[in-house]
């Protein structure tokens, strides 16, 4: 070899300079280079199986190398939600995509229309169902305020041991069966009925569910008020007597998943939740979770009727700094509803059923649950499950009268015995008309009629 | 190789079957000729007869529960006395029963307890087997196999082999009870006895269904279905008909409050309760007939969609409510049924009634029905095999 060999000539060197200058600065300035990649911040409630939420931030980063984004995820617990939500809008910042656990009906001028990401999940897996479809969409502006994936249906836990004492081992069926079996049960064995009351996502679906159960409600289909009616005031009277006859103290001061540790510890003898619940159990102590049952949902002047626990939904605000990564993200996740599944232990039901399309099998052979049919009785949760604002949409009146505590705070004063049954109706109405005449105003097409 | 049978042999095997068909429809003849006198119209529905113990196990009910005298089963209990008014067979043997339906005994029901359909029509068209009483959790079944064959129908944890329980299916399908308020002393009592109440009294009893205990007919919820929305409210997922082949009820009991009737009525409920009584009559209390679910949801104070009662808004329901509904301790501590297994009768039509039959309806002292549309229509179906024209 010479030297002459060895050399770089003039041409190699404008070749190499070439090269270095289109791609040297990637090596060289790696911060620049992060600089151009698209960043997505999403916030989500904290989930109540530990193991989801680590899963869930990996499926989005992992989404995020796919389509040169870098994904942060920020977990939010349940009760900071709606303040961190309320924040963000009124700041006109902060997250691209925000799950709540329940419809955000209350924030749908903040919002893009989510039509176009139903339309492009629809193309894979068809129309979401029913329950989605009426958390999420307001037909007065013809507007998807947020995208639903799943939700968490909230049946009747109970032990079938401490029932089966009373004669009730199958459970207690309706609401007078509740209270009566569950008066024997506390006197027999002084466990008491664990139904939250406290202001926590527990207490709040629980009254509701028992203010429908009644045959109650906030509004009605036609968005006039419901809640001013006799059935309000017979729902207070039930809880009043179910609270003397077989309640205890503690379930009115409850934090989050109060009513989860009080069976935990079984300390109450029912609650309603979620499954995450019996999904603790068996996983702490298996013994505990044989004796717990599930049912579906007292049977009451509707019939069978119960709210989700959590109403998995998504928005994307209309000032998200990175919209279309955002929409295409919750899109996207879609795909990973079999997953996410599993990875809840089978809390999160899909909205598009053919993304999970074997779910009645698995419900009737869980591989947890000792006997491995325990969550059979979900099979028809889709039937017995409303949305919250039934018989009409989630709309903003219903939601914010939601998350402002108003009906959980009317079973409250009750139970406490601060206010009658009547009181307690007439302060709960004054409020919701407060806010239904604050939309109607406000709003116009937006609110109710 | 192919065998041809000879001529003769054919012939006499087709001479076999005619001798053997013919048998077949002489003696369907005859056993119908035992349960029905002459019928001049087209007789092929069958009257009602008790289930038979297998097809009551494998549909989860215990049958040992049911052959308990509490429990009242026809074919056990209850042969005279109500609901027979005059001392007469409330069922009879009848060894056709297993021949059209081998799913029963042949037990037939002659006691046809009548009840207004629960879809708002008013009609006098539901026909119903009251069988038997179901008293506490304790009646349904947890396992049981039966081998039949190649195949096998097993009730595995209480589930059948669909998944479902008979509690949950009997669940979805109420059958509304009215019992008398007015006491034999003759004070209104506006609260039941027992879990149900309010723990004051007076209080009425509700220990027994029985046909002298009504104040009013049933309302049967037999058109509950998710198909068609007709179970109205968050969707019942079984068909009465469909999956509920027991015919089993949920009884859901309904009585005036005290601000409804009595010494403590309201202005409110006295209005509506006397507009109430001018288009459906009133009740064996002197409080009106309530048929539709609509007139009751509405007076239990729960705005409806319609106007059930003349004059009166359905968006404006009565505050507090003028009656109050409820359900018994499903652990027995009601002591009365939480459940009955009464199938309503399908197509009441062409032979389902038979002429032996009697109607099973709410009575006035005096004997005659308090609501003559049932005996009316119970006349047709018995006479005619078809319901009575609209007109008559």
């Amino acid at each position: 070899m010479t030297s002459r060999e060895s050399r770089t000539n003039r041409r190699d060197f404008i070749r190499l300079a070439t090269a270095a200058a289109a791609f040297g600065p990637f090596f060289l300035f790696p911060d620049r280079a992060l600089a151009s990649q698209q960043t997505l911040k999403i916030a989500k409630w904290t989930h109540f199986v530990p193991e989801f939420d680590p899963w869930f931030e990996s499926a989005a980063k992992e989404w995020g190398k796919q389509h040169d984004s870098k994904v942060i995820v920020d977990h939010i617990p349940v009760e900071q939600i709606s303040a961190r939500a309320a924040a963000e809008v009124k700041a006109g910042k902060g997250h691209d995509v925000f799950i709540f656990p329940w419809p955000p009906a209350e924030y749908q001028e903040h919002v893009i229309d989510h039509s176009e990401i139903y339309q492009t999940v629809a193309f894979k897996y068809g129309n979401v169902h029913r329950l989605g479809h009426r958390s999420t969409f307001n037909p007065k502006i013809r507007k998807y305020f947020a995208f639903c994936d799943s939700w968490m249906p909230a049946p009747l836990h109970y032990f079938a041991d401490y029932w089966g004492e009373v004669g009730m081992a199958l459970g207690p069926l309706h609401y007078n069966s509740l209270r009566s079996g569950g008066k024997r049960l506390r006197d027999k064995l002084g466990v008491p009925c664990g139904l939250a009351l406290a202001p926590t996502l527990e207490g709040n679906i629980t009254t509701h569910t028992l203010l429908y159960g009644f045959g109650g409600g906030v509004l009605g289909a036609d968005g006039n008020l419901m809640i001013d009616t006799a059935r309000t005031t017979e729902a207070l009277k039930y809880v009043k007597l179910l609270y003397q006859d077989s309640g205890t103290p503690e379930q009115l001061t409850w934090g989050p998943a109060g009513n989860v540790r009080a069976m935990l510890a079984r300390k109450s003898s029912c609650t309603i939740n979620a499954i995450s619940l019996l999904r603790v159990a068996e996983k702490q102590d298996p013994e505990l979770a044989k004796k717990i049952m599930i049912q579906p949902p007292l049977i009451g002047f509707s019939g069978v009727f119960g709210l989700p626990h959590v109403t998995n939904c998504s928005v994307v605000w209309n000032f998200a700094q990175n919209q279309e990564a955002a929409k295409q993200i919750v899109a996207d996740l879609v795909d990973n509803s079999k997953t996410a599944y599993e990875k809840s232990k089978g809390c999160n039901f899909p909205t598009h059923q053919k993304t999970v399309p074997d779910l009645v099998v698995r419900l009737q052979n869980d591989p947890q649950a000792t006997p491995p049919w325990k969550y059979n009785a979900l099979k028809d949760a889709l039937h017995w499950t409303a949305n919250i604002g039934y018989p009409g949409f989630s709309d903003p009146v219903t939601m914010e009268v939601f998350n402002s505590f108003i009906i959980q705070r009317m079973f409250l004063s009750v139970a406490k015995g601060e206010r009658s049954p009547e009181d307690a109706g007439d302060t709960a109405t004054a409020e919701v008309k407060r806010i239904a005449d604050k939309w109607k105003h406000a709003g116009g097409e937006n609110g109710p009629s | 190789m192919i065998v041809v049978p000879r001529k003769d042999k054919v012939v006499k095997s087709i001479l076999k079957t005619l001798l053997v068909c013919a048998a077949v429809f002489a003696l369907a003849g005859f056993l119908a000729a035992q349960t029905t006198s002459p019928q001049t119209f087209p007789v092929f529905n069958p009257p009602p007869c008790d289930f038979n113990d297998t097809f009551y196990n494998v549909n989860g009910i215990d049958v040992n529960k049911l052959d308990q005298p509490a429990a009242g089963r026809f074919g056990i209990f209850r042969k005279q006395g109500p609901p027979s008014p005059d001392g007469g067979n409330n069922w009879t043997n009848d060894s056709t029963c297993s021949i059209n339906n081998p799913d029963t005994t042949d037990v037939r029901i002659l006691a046809t307890t009548a009840g207004y359909p629960d879809d708002g029509s008013k009609t006098h068209t539901d026909f119903i087997s009251l069988i038997a009483f179901v008293l506490d959790q304790s009646f349904f079944l947890q396992n049981f196999t039966l081998a039949e064959g190649d195949n096998t129908v097993t009730i595995a944890n209480g589930l059948n082999p669909r998944g479902f329980s008979m509690q949950s299916i009997a669940g979805n399908f109420e059958a509304y009870a009215a019992l008398k308020q007015i006491l034999p002393g003759g004070t209104f009592a506006p609260t039941p006895c027992g879990t149900m109440g309010n723990g004051t009294t007076p209080c009425f009893p509700v220990t027994s269904v029985a046909t002298p205990q009504l104040r009013q007919d049933w309302r049967f919820a037999s058109n509950r279905n998710a198909i068609d929305g007709s179970s109205g409210g968050a969707s019942t997922p079984f068909g009465y008909f469909c999956d509920d082949i027991l015919g089993m009820w949920i009884l859901t009991y309904f009585w005036y409050t005290d601000a409804g009737f009595g010494p403590h009525q309201t202005t409110q409920c006295n209005q509506m309760l006397a507009a109430l009584a001018s288009i459906n009559g009133i009740s064996l209390d002197g409080t009106p007939i309530i048929k539709t679910a609509d007139e009751l949801n509405f007076l239990e104070g729960s705005k409806v969609g319609t106007n059930p009662i003349p004059g009166f808004s359905g968006s404006s329901p009565p505050k507090p409510g003028c009656t109050a509904e409820g359900q018994e301790d499903v652990g027995g501590a009601d002591q009365g049924a939480v459940w009955v297994i009464c199938p309503t009768i399908l197509d009441p039509q062409n032979g389902a009634i038979a002429p032996d039959a009697f109607l099973d309806a709410v009575r006035k002292p005096n004997g005659s029905f308090l609501d003559p549309g049932f005996q009316k229509q119970f006349n047709c179906l018995q006479t005619t095999g078809q319901f009575c024209p609209p007109t008559t």
